[in-house]
């Protein structure tokens, strides 16, 4: 009955803890630590759990012969490895947020959100993957439009619809796939069954393309990461952007292999495009945080290119990236948004000499930018050297132009650094007091850790790899 | 049994209300559970009566029926006290109208439920009200005459009038069946028969109008289906035409609308017309074994959410005098309940996963694709993606905006256990989708 609570619980429950904890504030960020520690650890007594080759079988539940719908949860290495990043991140936004105001209901919002995200990793239910899917926008609808900045509402409602639009084209191509299939679960279509893969892969493709999101659908994402506050940025960034990524290995790699061949080539064209667009827009940015989310879009557009490969080092190097983008962007993330708190000012030619006022934090953004930008010895080498290998390898030599987008987020990290870290400080950082809280430090520090240890011992996540696609592929 | 239990209760209660709602309210509501008991046994009007049969599908609808009439009856306060009477006869009418397999008794039913409903808005307090009335009564006399118009012609061409040996394949029968749609669709609020119903939905005190547009529509969807079911069968091409034509009208036409007011109780109007338009698509895919199914799903989810809405809103116009947008911002702090209540309903209006409007959506529009027509439903789920922004607008006035007023809204006791009542319908069917689509599944008229 685990499996099914975990999703369930928070749901329900958090409505619970939210009207509970009305007098007691305090209490609610102690319930949610709690709950994600506990979510953390089961998800690693799956990974101990994990068999050999395929899924762990967690349960079936609410079933609907006539429709031939339930909700099947099973997890395997790329699913554990999404949960355990996402337990991750939820800690560490607990203690990224720990002074948050109206703690009740934010706390309460991150609860619910841990249900509906963990559903999407855990079924292979196509429409039960949709329906989490979908739900995880609820939370971040009112974490956006309520803790945000200035513009919080007009970003909360642009990422609302944005993503449910493009949702909806998935939705019908889920349709189409129980239509010509007869099957709900991704374990039983068998893709020679369609009669119209091409349009299923396209509609598919629309719903994962906004999210993750590659170029011309990529509007929706400076606007929410920037409004919103730092430590649902790192969620945006690290979780939801994933759930896109996931959603092309799950449903077009793994579930339609010949069709996703046919058309890797559009993919790759979509991610090249969305590095270097979103590349060149994060050097001509100021503002800080939007430098940060447009470098987040360049990075998953080597996402991309990666999973187009559709060879086991492409998509091993993909889940690497991912998970390194996950702990690279998020101290960007939560630096820009602390700058910010702290200057009362967004912009980068603005700010200057906060190495001085601010060593741990400025010490970190140049940590996690160096990762960004692919220095060895941290996560964003491996990642970007495994991706461009394998993409050579796959589509020739002339992919290696790729390496282009290393150049680019060079240039505008060793720039931001120079304008914002380095150089002299201005009137602004001059009057303002850069002091930062035990819990922020933690969890910034974790992040540091985390870059250095997987870059410079990136086995076990590759181990995890090894498990999640060797059954693709017949394994290595 | 249920139908003589509601229209007994219906006769009597006017000697409670006078004196005491409460007490009134709460015979009501036993009312309600005694003929939800008869219905559970199976003795409704089909164990007296011939022409009536019960299959599992009526029964989870009357249940649903039920439980929304008990739930709105508890909300009821002071001037509202005559609906409690009119509810318990449309609860009985409704009964008849869910169980019917004769369509000369579904015409019958119809007016009947009709004529409840004229009654259900003459409950006047001021100029809008009566507006909204009179708007209410001419279109559904015309639309009477339509439907009567187009009986009388069907009536020629059929010896009998059960639904299982109808003859559809009369000289008149697709003329016939097309005049009795249009009647039809004035009450289903189909574009262009829809003008009376934004103005009646948001000008008639709206308890009266969460009845008009949440349970009456319900009902007369799955009815209509039921009656037109072998029509649809028998005449593919046109049926196709026709309802996804009107579907696809009634949808765009209404959302947009909707975008555009600043009334609440218009947006809530339009959207109720959008969601008429959603519920055709099962109707354009009659030939799919999922069709019934869809639209029992449809209605049993819309009873709840749309009924809910608006009694909240009633709750937020008698407390704090809400109207217009503007008036709601803030309610948030000012009425976390109803608010809760208000948001989660709104979302399953919307087709948020996890509440019965996402899963009765889901049903409903993969009828659509089972029976080929996917563009339709592409347009639909568009659509309904749209339909999202006024509802997300109306939580962003709610949540996000600062109120000048800060007084608190209370939640009376009985509005609190209805909305639950309403609650519990939409998370249920929101998650549990067994019964329903098996019950949906398995349908023979």
């Amino acid at each position: 009955m685990v499996a099914i609570d975990i999703i369930f619980a928070p749901i329900f429950l958090s409505i619970l803890v939210y009207f509970l904890t009305k007098g007691a504030e305090h209490i609610t960020k102690y319930i949610a630590l709690g709950w994600f520690l506990v979510l953390f650890f089961i998800s690693l007594s799956w990974l101990h759990q994990l068999p050999a080759h395929g899924f762990l079988q967690l349960g079936t539940y609410l079933q609907v012969p006539a429709f031939n719908f339930d909700l099947t949860l099973q997890v395997d290495a790329l699913s554990v490895a999404m949960l355990l990043l996402t337990s991750l991140l939820l800690i560490l936004v607990v203690f990224t947020s720990w002074n948050e105001k109206n703690q009740a209901s934010y706390f309460s919002l991150l609860i619910l959100f841990s249900g509906p995200i963990f559903g999407v990793f855990m079924t292979t239910n196509v429409l039960w993957f949709f329906m989490f899917w979908e739900l995880t926008l609820v939370p971040m609808l009112f974490l956006i439009g309520m803790w945000g900045a200035e513009r919080r509402i007009y970003a909360a409602i642009k990422f609302f619809l944005y993503t449910h639009v493009f949702a909806m084209f998935m939705f019908v191509g889920f349709f189409l796939l129980y239509k010509q299939t007869g099957y709900w679960d991704i374990t039983q279509i068998k893709e020679a069954a369609l009669t119209t893969p091409a349009l299923i892969w396209w509609l598919m493709f629309a719903g994962f393309a906004a999210k993750l999101p590659l170029f011309p659908f990529h509007t929706w994402l400076p606007d929410a990461h920037v409004q919103a506050p730092s430590s649902i940025s790192v969620l945006l960034a690290g979780v939801l952007l994933k759930m896109g990524a996931y959603g092309l290995i799950r449903f077009t790699v793994e579930l339609l292999p010949a069709t996703t061949r046919e058309f890797a080539l559009w993919m790759v064209v979509f991610g090249l495009l969305t590095t270097f667009f979103a590349g060149m827009l994060a050097i001509y940015e100021k503002h800080i945080k939007k430098m940060v989310a447009y470098s987040s879009i360049s990075h998953m557009g080597l996402v991309v290119v990666a999973i187009a490969t559709m060879t086991y080092d492409g998509l091993s190097a993909s889940l690497y990236e991912m998970i390194g983008h996950a702990l690279i962007i998020s101290p960007l993330f939560l630096i820009a948004g602390w700058l910010h708190h702290k200057t009362h000012t967004w912009y980068m030619n603005e700010m200057g000499g906060i190495m001085k006022y601010a060593p741990y934090a400025s010490a970190i953004f140049i940590l996690a930018g160096m990762a960004a930008l692919g220095l060895p010895g941290t996560m964003g080498f491996v990642g970007e050297l495994t991706i461009i290998i394998s993409a050579v390898k796959s589509f020739g030599w002339w992919i290696a132009v790729i390496a282009l987008g290393g150049f680019i987020s060079a240039g505008y990290i060793i720039w931001s650094v120079r304008r914002a870290i380095h150089g002299e400080p201005s009137e602004i950082v001059l009057n303002s007091t850069f002091e930062m809280s035990a819990a922020e430090k933690f969890a910034l520090a974790v992040f540091a850790f985390l870059i250095v240890y997987f870059g410079i011992v990136p086995q076990p996540i590759f181990d995890v790899a090894n498990k999640a696609f060797s059954s693709f592929f017949g394994g290595m | 049994m249920s139908f003589i239990v509601l229209i007994a209760t219906g006769l009597l209660i006017p000697l409670f209300y006078r004196n005491n709602i409460f007490i009134a309210k709460m015979i009501a509501v036993v009312a309600f559970i005694v003929a939800a008991y008869f219905v559970y046994q199976g003795q409704s009007l089909n164990s007296v009566f011939p022409y009536f049969v019960m299959t599992k599908a009526t029964m989870i609808m009357e249940f649903a029926l039920l439980a929304t009439l008990a739930a709105v009856s508890l909300t009821l306060t002071g001037f509202e006290r005559p609906l409690i009477a009119q509810m318990l006869f449309l609860g009985a009418v409704s009964l008849g109208l869910l169980e019917t397999n004769n369509f000369f008794l579904f015409i019958v039913l119809f007016e009947v439920v009709a004529i409840i409903s004229y009654i259900l808005v003459a409950n006047i307090r001021n100029f809008n009200n009566s507006e909204g009335a009179i708007k209410a009564f001419i279109a559904g006399a015309v639309a009477s005459g339509i439907i009567l118009l187009g009986f009388a012609l069907f009536s020629f061409t059929s010896e009998s009038f059960n639904y299982s040996d109808m003859n559809v394949s009369g000289k008149f029968t697709l003329i016939a069946v097309a005049i009795m749609l249009a009647g039809i669709f004035y009450k289903l609020t189909i574009v262009p028969m829809h003008a009376w119903a934004a103005d009646a939905y948001s000008q008639v005190n709206h308890a009266a109008a969460a009845i008009l547009s949440g349970v009456i529509k319900s009902v007369v969807l799955v009815a209509t289906f039921k009656a037109f079911y072998k029509f649809m069968i028998a005449y593919p091409v046109a049926t196709v035409l026709i309802f996804s034509f009107f579907a696809i009208v009634t949808m765009t036409l209404a959302n947009f609308m909707a975008l555009w007011q600043k009334r609440i109780s218009k947006i809530l109007a339009y959207s109720s017309i959008a969601h008429s338009g959603y519920a055709l698509i099962p109707f354009a895919a009659a030939a799919s074994i999922y069709s019934f199914a869809g639209i029992l799903y449809y209605a049993v989810a819309y009873i709840f959410m749309q009924t809910s809405v608006f009694l909240i809103l009633n709750d937020f116009r008698r407390e704090a005098g809400v109207k217009f947008l503007q008036d709601i911002k803030g309610m948030g702090k000012r009425a976390p309940l109803h608010s809760l209540f208000f948001t989660v309903q709104l979302f399953s209006l919307a087709g948020i996963p996890l509440l019965a409007g996402f899963l009765s959506k889901a049903v409903a529009f993969y009828a659509g694709v089972d029976a080929g027509l996917w563009p339709i439903v592409l347009i639909a789920v568009l659509n309904s993606a749209l339909a999202v922004g006024y509802y997300v607008w109306i939580i962003k006035h709610i949540y996000f905006d600062k109120s000048e007023n800060e007084a608190a809204v209370k939640m009376s006791a009985g509005s609190l256990i209805g909305q639950l009542i309403l609650l519990a319908g939409t998370v249920y069917f929101g998650i549990v989708a067994g019964n329903i689509i098996g019950a949906g599944m398995h349908f023979s008229f």
